[in-house]
């Protein structure tokens, strides 16, 4: 007897999924046995994961890596590895906050309509910042030849750093108490549903009520990310430049023999990308953020880095997006509950990313091969 | 006295979308033997031979070596079994010597080795079998017969005991491939054993001992190389549209006065800055199929990209429809309604990893910001019957198929797609005869019926008379001709692509 690894005749219709879910369970024993050698309690280590799965705190950073992640799966599907979202993101706010607070502020004589004209074009701002940003990446690639990866990398830093001379010069608040920051959005701006529950005294229906709060809250972001991965999915399987981008993954020199602009097509899937990235900034900085604080680079949660992730976990699969943002997101404030618990520190979180995501990268080529047994 | 060196049994084999490649073939191997294997497109050959390259894993059969049950799961573990693989790409790298290549893999040497004691040792073994190459050339200035002559140097200094060879022939004129039979038999003749895949029948027969032919992913019968008919052969691979065969001239076209596609004085730089086309002027009219013959190397590949958009022009003019395209990309070739089937069909043809569908829309679809798909799914099923393609639906992703099924998608798109003219380089490649047949009057129809103006450059003179109005000879950059295929001698013919 003996095992042989063949390709698939024909792709499992639950393989990926399925892969996903082994990586989490193996990655999720691996870090038990890792902290327990250190003397941590497995049971409460799993536990705290478990329950990290449940919380509404994942809602946020689910919606906002599935915009995210949707955004980089575009320039991904080229083989253009856009990993500068982080900076895509920082720099796609700097619109919002020139039109939120300088250009149209809100006033208690302000016309009752101004507000959703502000938020349209403070997305409409954003994304346009962001496919800029990421073009000028893109136009490196194609046109000069040098690579994305660190281009997009070093443009992170470049947009932490314009932000914070923004924030530390024109930007910087009238109303911050002493602090480097911008002033408040304001309210009229924000982007969220306040809803007040009342506590019912019973621990599991609190619980659900404050699931279903936080959703509420976050309306307008199960909307905008809706619209995102619908919009992806249009450009994929009904756009030309979906279908070109799709084709410069796998043979660019096919594309430039039917006659298309390889270059035209690599910068339009990094301005695509930084497109949907500004929109998921314009969402993320209305709903949430709401100010820049200097410096940026320390205030900043990695929303960028982490979509990288999150597109990686999917197999650049569309429809596992969500599913790999809701491990990322639940994977994280597992990190963080257990450092709230006592259960590790900040290297915790890492180790169970990193547990998860080394069992994921040893079981993807379940993907296209599987394992039999031949006598 | 021969013996079975090599016997694989019961081989099965089934690829991606459920293509069943092979079914319990079984075949023995046998000392000092050639052995040919026969068999239309997707009949399972290049898979038998990639299993016991240790390139694919049968999914069920046993490989026998000296009636030892071995595993081959890799083509290092075949070639520690003494099997070796030559394709019909030269595996080697252009920019290094010969030296430098062979030296590469080659367990004899270690990374201090210098290359000057490579290159002796080199020359000594190639002086044994009778193969004059020097060492210190650069791989990019061979010719294709050198540079496959230099694959079985390699074999042999692999200690090979059995070379397979994947097609690796297919491009040699007629009278090089002769001269590497002899080599072959003087392996053979050495207790090696060798076993080829062509889809040239007669060369078979003349150079087998044996044949095997398989028929999807059967083995239908094996025969005795001197006893077997080219009928019976052609029979048993495939069935009754053996009757479709041919190689009869096609009716002649009547080309229009205009020409269509024309070169002036054209010069056009190769990879490695050499002048590869050296002053090349021709006319394709309305209608008319010009094919250009010659050994694979000697500026057509530089020829038909530059005619595509997809090289530039270091002198000269390229005019299509009087439309002077000379260095204005492929765009506006493509626009022109000009078709290429590219010389690297898997590089500029095609791309495995989309479906059929989508390869098709990314030529025919490339002008509308939105893709009909009702449309380009109409297109791809008429092309799927029409050329008979083995593919499991429209959607299915390029790479499931066979080698043969993929140059169809090919050539059928561009065929399909051309409207003024069709840049043609080795359409037929990888192609069993009922296939290229086909493919053959697919493209003298559309220029016959449509006015399509056609070049055609192959290494295929079989081809090349079957089809052309008129004919060119292509050697060392520079184009011979025009010739009437009617009063050009073959041999003649064959002189000029050699000298």
């Amino acid at each position: 007897m003996r095992f042989i690894v063949v390709r698939r005749t024909k792709p499992h219709p639950y393989i990926k999924p399925l892969i996903i879910a082994l990586s989490l369970i193996t990655g999720m024993g691996l870090v038990a046995i890792l902290l327990t050698l250190i003397g941590a309690h497995p049971f409460a280590i799993l536990v705290t994961i478990a329950y990290s799965f449940t919380t509404p705190q994942v809602v946020k950073d689910m919606l906002l890596l599935t915009m995210l992640g949707c955004a980089l799966l575009i320039s991904f599907k080229g083989a253009v590895w856009n990993v500068g979202a982080e900076g895509q993101l920082y720099t796609a706010i700097i619109p919002i906050v020139w039109i939120t607070l300088y250009v149209a502020p809100w006033s208690a004589g302000s016309p009752p309509h101004q507000p959703i004209l502000i938020i349209l074009a403070s997305i409409t701002a954003a994304a346009v910042f962001g496919a800029m940003w990421g073009a000028v990446a893109g136009a490196l690639r194609a046109y000069v030849g040098i690579d994305e990866v660190p281009v997009t990398l070093i443009m992170n830093y470049v947009a932490y750093y314009v932000v914070n001379i923004l924030v530390l010069g024109p930007f910087r608040g009238r109303y911050v108490y002493g602090y480097i920051r911008t002033d408040d959005l304001p309210d009229a701006y924000k982007l969220g549903i306040n809803v007040v529950m009342q506590r019912t005294g019973n621990a599991f229906l609190d619980g659900f009520l404050e699931f279903i709060r936080v959703v509420v809250y976050y309306a307008y972001w199960v909307l905008a990310a809706a619209l995102v991965a619908l919009l992806t999915w249009v450009v994929f399987n009904h756009t030309t430049i979906g279908l070109r981008i799709k084709i410069l993954g796998s043979n660019p020199e096919f594309l430039r023999a039917v006659g298309v602009d390889v270059r035209k097509t690599t910068v339009m899937a990094l301005a695509l990308s930084g497109l949907l990235v500004g929109v998921a900034s314009a969402i993320y900085y209305l709903g949430d953020l709401t100010r820049l604080t200097y410096p940026i680079q320390a205030q900043t949660a990695g929303y960028g880095y982490l979509a990288i992730l999150v597109v990686w976990l999917s197999m650049l699969e569309l429809p596992l997006i969500p599913l790999s943002a809701y491990i990322v997101s639940s994977l994280r404030n597992a990190g963080r509950n257990m450092q709230i618990f006592g259960l590790g520190g900040l290297e915790s979180t890492l180790v169970l990313l990193g547990s998860v995501l080394l069992t994921y990268s040893a079981l993807r080529f379940l993907t296209e091969y599987e394992v039999r047994v031949v006598k | 006295m021969s013996y079975e060196y090599v016997v694989l049994k019961e081989i099965s084999k089934k690829f991606a979308g459920g293509v069943k490649a092979l079914d319990k073939v079984t075949i023995e191997i046998r000392t000092g033997e050639v052995l040919a294997l026969l068999g239309e497109n997707g009949a399972g050959k290049s898979t038998l031979v990639k299993i016991l390259y240790g390139v694919y894993s049968a999914d069920e059969g046993t490989i026998y070596i000296n009636e030892k049950r071995v595993d081959i799961s890799s083509p290092a573990e075949a070639i520690r079994h003494g099997i070796v693989m030559v394709s019909q790409h030269p595996q080697l790298i252009d920019t290094l010597s010969v030296a430098e290549n062979l030296a590469l893999g080659l367990k004899a040497f270690n990374a201090f080795t210098s290359i000057k004691k490579v290159s002796k040792f080199i020359s000594e073994k190639s002086g044994k079998f009778g193969v004059k190459i020097d060492p210190w050339e650069k791989v990019w200035r061979l010719t294709y017969t050198q540079k496959q002559l230099v694959e079985m140097i390699r074999a042999m200094l692999l200690n090979a005991r059995v070379v397979l060879l994947d097609e690796a022939l297919t491009y040699l004129p007629l009278e090089e491939k002769r001269k590497f039979y002899k080599f072959i038999k003087e392996f053979t003749a050495k207790g090696g054993s060798a076993v080829i895949i062509t889809h040239k029948i007669p060369e078979a027969l003349e150079a087998a001992d044996r044949i095997a032919i398989l028929r999807r992913g059967r083995l239908v019968g094996i025969i005795e190389g001197g006893s077997a008919r080219i009928d019976d052969v052609r029979k048993m691979m495939f069935g009754e549209s053996a009757a479709e065969i041919t190689y009869g001239k096609l009716q002649a076209s009547q080309p229009g006065e205009e020409a269509v596609i024309e070169t002036q004085d054209l010069w056009i730089t190769g990879d490695f800055g050499e002048n590869a086309v050296r002053g090349v002027s021709l006319r394709v009219r309305e209608g008319e199929v010009v094919g250009i013959a010659g050994i694979v190397g000697n500026g057509q590949r530089e020829l038909t990209q530059a005619l595509a958009g997809l090289r530039k022009v270091s002198r000269g003019r390229i005019l299509i429809g009087g439309r002077d395209v000379t260095n204005r990309g492929v765009r506006v070739v493509r626009e022109m309604g000009v078709g290429y089937i590219p010389d690297s069909p898997l590089a500029f043809g095609i791309s495995i990893d989309n479906s059929m569908t989508e390869n098709i829309a990314a030529l025919y679809q490339r002008k509308s910001m939105l893709v009909n798909w009702s449309e380009v799914r109409e297109v791809a099923s008429s092309l799927i019957e029409a050329y008979k393609i083995m593919i499991p639906d429209a959607g299915s992703l390029i790479k499931v198929l066979s080698g043969g099924n993929i140059m169809k998608v090919i050539v059928s798109k561009e065929i399909n797609y051309c409207r003024r003219a069709l840049i043609a380089h080795n359409p037929t490649r990888a192609l069993d005869e009922v296939s290229a047949i086909m493919v053959r009057k697919s493209i003298k129809e559309r220029a016959i019926s449509d006015g399509v103006a056609v070049l055609l450059v192959s290494e295929d003179l079989d081809e090349i008379y079957q089809v052309s109005d008129s004919i060119y000879v292509m050697n060392s950059g520079k184009l011979y001709g025009p010739f009437p295929p009617d009063e050009a001698e073959r041999s003649n013919v064959e002189h000029l692509m050699v000298i």
